[in-house]
């Protein structure tokens, strides 16, 4: 093989960016849809906002196979016990979205039976808001957690046992 | 006309069980004592009003009412077509009533209902628990003294933290 082609075929990088490239590029979307932006997420996986191009279009209704939990709707007094079985069950690594106002704060639902926010109990990523958010939004939030998913290290995920 | 013929049994059978007669939009409302409602539902029944449409509470705290409670039963003659709707007034100390599911079955969701969200009980029902919310729930949430964002019943939740928890791992 010639030098040049050598040249032109190798590329040198890091193990861990190698990996978050993997990763950012195959997100695979576990839906909680509870509301309407459940039905909104169905206009985001349609063809004309298309995630499939953002390697997002496999939608697992398992959480052991996802790695993206997109809670689409409002999550109540009863459901939220579930939602957090759900994202136990995900495998690391894995990353949330709350989509639109109510998963993100309750929204004008502000009584005793509703969530006022679901990362009062799960650690969230990325926040779309609307109500429900258009599909260009959670494009965008999409986008917004591939550069999140770009940028971690290792050592975030990483224990010393000590013993 | 069934209601005067009713009316008047009740009367000569529980005296003085009828605490008043109202009409709204063109619908006749009785309000009675709780003590005989039923033996009272069931001269309904037997009268022709043999269908319960709805059943429902209200928490009459700030509208005030003869008691602080009233269980108000929609019941409706398929023959006549006749509406009316029967109040039995519950007071707050011993929110108890009989149940109505031995007459009607469709009663056993509703006062399922009733006692999940205004902790009326009802005496002889089959199955009394709470409908709607979790079990463990604290408090009854259309009574107008519970707190419009609950008495903190969201705290008890555990708290999920990001990755894998470090401090397991170094104990």
């Amino acid at each position: 093989m010639k030098q040049d082609d050598i040249k032109s075929n190798i590329l040198t990088t890091t193990l861990e960016s190698a990996v978050n490239w993997g990763r950012k590029h195959s997100l695979w979307p576990m839906p909680f849809g509870t509301a309407c932006c459940g039905i909104e997420f169905m206009g985001v996986m349609a063809a004309r906002t298309d995630i499939a191009r953002f390697g997002a279009e496999a939608v697992r209704f398992s959480p052991r196979q996802s790695d993206l939990l997109i809670v689409a709707g409002r999550i109540s007094l009863k459901m939220m016990p579930v939602l957090i079985r759900i994202y136990e069950q995900m495998p690391e690594p894995k990353w949330v979205i709350s989509m639109g106002a109510c998963a993100s704060t309750g929204g004008v639902f502000d009584t005793y039976s509703v969530i006022q926010g679901v990362d009062k109990f799960i650690p969230v990523d990325v926040y779309v808001p609307g109500c429900p958010p258009r599909p260009e939004g959670v494009v965008e939030g999409l986008i917004l957690l591939q550069e999140l998913v770009d940028k971690e290290k290792f050592s975030d995920y990483s224990t010393t046992l000590k013993k | 006309m069934l209601l005067p013929k009713i009316i008047a049994k009740i009367e000569n059978k529980f005296s003085n069980s009828i605490l008043d007669t109202t009409k709204f939009a063109g619908e006749d409302i009785i309000h009675i004592k709780s003590s005989s409602i039923l033996e009272i539902l069931k001269l309904f029944k037997n009268n022709g009003f043999n269908f319960l449409a709805d059943m429902t509470a209200i928490d009459n705290l700030t509208l005030g009412g003869f008691e602080r409670f009233s269980v108000v039963y929609h019941l409706l003659s398929h023959e006549t077509a006749e509406r009316v709707t029967v109040k039995a007034y519950v007071p707050e100390d011993e929110p108890e009533l009989p149940s109505a599911e031995s007459l009607w079955k469709t009663a056993d969701w509703q006062e399922r209902e009733i006692y999940d969200l205004f902790g009326i009980s009802f005496t002889g029902h089959p199955n009394l628990i709470r409908i709607m919310n979790p079990d463990d729930y604290n408090g009854h949430p259309l009574r107008k003294d519970y707190p419009r964002l609950g008495n903190r019943e969201r705290d008890n939740f555990p708290k999920v933290t990001r990755g894998i928890n470090k401090d397991y791992f170094n104990e």
